[in-house]
Parts: C-alpha cells; sequence; structure tokens
C-alpha cells in the first residue's frame, strides 16, 4: 500500500507538542502507534517514579497505547514516550506495530472471519 | 504470531455518526483518548509543564473488537477535519481501511475526509448513515454529489444498529481484500 506524502498547503498546522519526559521529547523506537500491543512482564514495580507504575500497572494484559493513555488521562504522546523508556527497561513488551502492520491477505481473511462469527 | 493489533477508520463530517457507529459494535464502551497539539514547536520542560504552554487538545473516541487471541481490531473515529491532519496521519497509516460516514442533508460535510482517503489510496467505502429510516437519494444521485469514484462501495447503514454496522466492517474488509494485488499468493 502506498501513503501519499501530502502537500504542503494542505498540512496540518498544528504538530503534538513537545514534552520532555525522562530526558526525551518523543520516543526512540519510532514504531509506537497509538494502537500498538504492550504487555507487563511481572516485576516489582514499587521502586518505579509514579507516572511509569500507573503504565505497568494498566497492561497487566494486552492492551493498546491509546487505551493506557485514556485510562490515565495522558495525552498520547506522553504516553508513548513513558512506554518508550518501559520498553528500554524491560519492564513491557510489545506486540507487532500497527503502523507496519502488513495489511495481508492472511490478516484480512482473518478479520474477515472475526466479524462474521461476531 | 505476535499479538496484532488492526485499526479501521470511522471518518466523515461532525453528527454524522460516527460516535454512535463506534458504541454500537464495540465491546468496551468507547474510550476517549487526548493528544496535545500546538502550533509550533513549542516544548515543555516536564509533564507538569504541560498547561502552562498554548495548546489546543484533539479527544477521538475509540472502540475495540477482538478478533482472536491474537489480533485485535481498533475502530477510531477521526478528530474534527482540517486543522487535525496529524492525527489523521497517524489514525490512516498501516490501517486496513475507512469508513466514511455521510449525512445526505449536509454532504458537504465528509467531502475532505473522501479527499483524503482517495488521495492516500486507503481503501474506503461510504457509508450513508440512515437518520430518517428511509432512502431519500438514490446511489446514483450520492455518487454524483461527491463525485465519487466507481470503485468505492456505496451502501447504506445504520449507525445505531450493530448488526448494521458489522455488515458494513465486512464490506470493508471484502473491498480492502478486492484491493490486494492478484499476484499475492493465496493462503
Ligand atoms: N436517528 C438517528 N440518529 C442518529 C444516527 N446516528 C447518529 N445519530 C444521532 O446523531 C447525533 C450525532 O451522532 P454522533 O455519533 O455523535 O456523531 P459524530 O459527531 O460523527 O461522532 C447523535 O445525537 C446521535 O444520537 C442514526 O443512524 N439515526
Ligand atoms: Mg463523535
Amino acid at each position: 500500500m502506498t501513503y501519499w506524502s501530502g502537500d504542503e498547503d494542505e498540512l496540518g498546522k498544528l504538530v503534538p507538542l513537545y514534552v520532555l519526559v525522562g530526558g526525551r521529547t518523543t520516543p526512540r523506537n519510532t514504531t509506537l502507534d497509538l494502537a500498538t500491543q504492550i504487555i507487563a512482564y511481572p516485576a516489582d514495580t514499587a521502586a518505579l517514579e509514579p507516572q511509569y507504575r500507573q503504565i505497568v500497572l494498566s497492561c497487566g494484559d494486552w492492551v493498546s497505547i491509546a487505551e493506557v493513555a485514556a485510562h490515565l488521562g495522558r495525552p498520547l504522546t506522553v504516553v508513548k514516550i513513558l512506554v518508550d523508556v518501559l520498553l528500554e527497561q524491560g519492564l513491557l513488551a510489545i506486540g507487532a506495530p500497527a503502523q507496519q502492520t502488513v495489511v495481508n491477505r492472511g490478516l484480512l481473511e482473518t478479520l474477515l472471519d472475526g466479524l462474521q462469527r461476531l | 504470531m505476535k499479538r496484532t493489533s488492526v485499526k479501521i477508520v470511522v471518518a466523515g463530517g461532525f453528527g454524522t455518526g460516527k460516535t454512535t457507529l463506534v458504541r454500537s459494535i464495540s465491546e468496551i464502551d468507547p474510550l476517549t483518548t487526548e493528544e496535545v497539539l500546538t502550533e509550533a514547536s513549542v516544548g515543555v520542560d516536564d509533564l507538569a509543564g504541560l498547561e502552562d504552554k498554548h495548546s489546543t487538545t484533539v479527544a477521538l473516541d475509540f472502540g475495540r473488537i477482538t478478533i482472536n487471541h491474537e489480533v485485535v481490531l481498533y475502530l477510531f473515529g477521526t478528530p474534527g477535519q482540517d486543522r487535525f491532519w496529524f492525527m489523521w496521519d497517524e489514525l490512516a497509516q498501516g490501517a486496513v481501511g475507512a469508513i466514511v460516514l455521510i449525512d445526505t442533508r449536509r454532504l458537504d460535510s465528509s467531502f475532505a475526509a473522501i479527499d483524503y482517503f482517495e488521495r492516500r489510496k486507503i481503501p474506503f467505502l461510504v457509508a450513508v448513515n440512515m437518520f430518517h429510516g428511509e432512502r431519500v437519494y438514490t446511489e446514483e444521485e450520492i455518487r454524483g454529489a461527491l463525485h465519487l469514484s466507481a470503485e468505492a462501495p456505496l451502501l447504506w447503514t445504520d449507525a445505531r444498529n450493530r448488526e448494521s454496522v458489522r455488515e458494513t466492517l465486512v464490506r470493508l474488509v471484502r473491498h480492502a481484500l478486492s484491493r490486494l494485488p492478484d499476484t499475492e499468493p493465496v493462503g
């Protein structure tokens, strides 16, 4: 699938606010998408700062970054950065990056099957 | 297979029934997530500094449908048009496709959404939300008014009705399948 790269005059004027969290303003893992799945490894969270602990505690089972952001009431960009730090610390595992998921025949047929069985 | 999420975008003008559609079929109460946007690259030093800056918050609602142990589908309603293309790009990147909802009383409110997906070659269909429970215009009349290409399916839906929404999603996935290159091995 190809994506149109965008004309200058059509580009939105608004960009995400750059927020410095844990020493970074954007996630180093650039594949983090709002639908990307994350899950916490069992670990002792007592030593974590509250904003990190909240995240680890909210993904005891597979969940998307968007759901975590919605539950915690934090902006998506902030949650992506916090998740990124936790991934590097080995506290979270990540599913297939949603932005790079290859929408192939197998995946579409799985989806079709699932929707027909609903 | 790795735990995989797939996205379907629900677009269309304000009040066309996007949130209603997501609510009808989602297995969770639709959630709202926010992004903080700014006109330029204004930075803040830490989380606590967020409130002080000139910024706009854009909210988007979404729902979830678990397909199986490995695959989960998210339905994302687009935020308002025009100023929030950045968020549209994040939603559309890697998406299976899009449903563009229209209200026949205000067709023009969905033009921008149709244009967006056409230009990016993202599979989409147009779903006419049946606010009135009847079809006021014919398919030809609506296609003509929207300048819709023959390739994009057009159908009627009832955003409040789960079965109707499910059928709309099925049609979209079939459409996305039909757009795959023939050369790909079946399997
Ligand atoms: N009669 C009728 N009302 C609807 C339908 N879909 C949405 N509505 C109503 O139209 C209004 C706007 O719908 P909403 O889902 O919030 O639109 P959004 O702005 O696109 O998210 C709400 O008051 C809904 O209850 C429909 O299929 N039939
Ligand atoms: Mg809405």
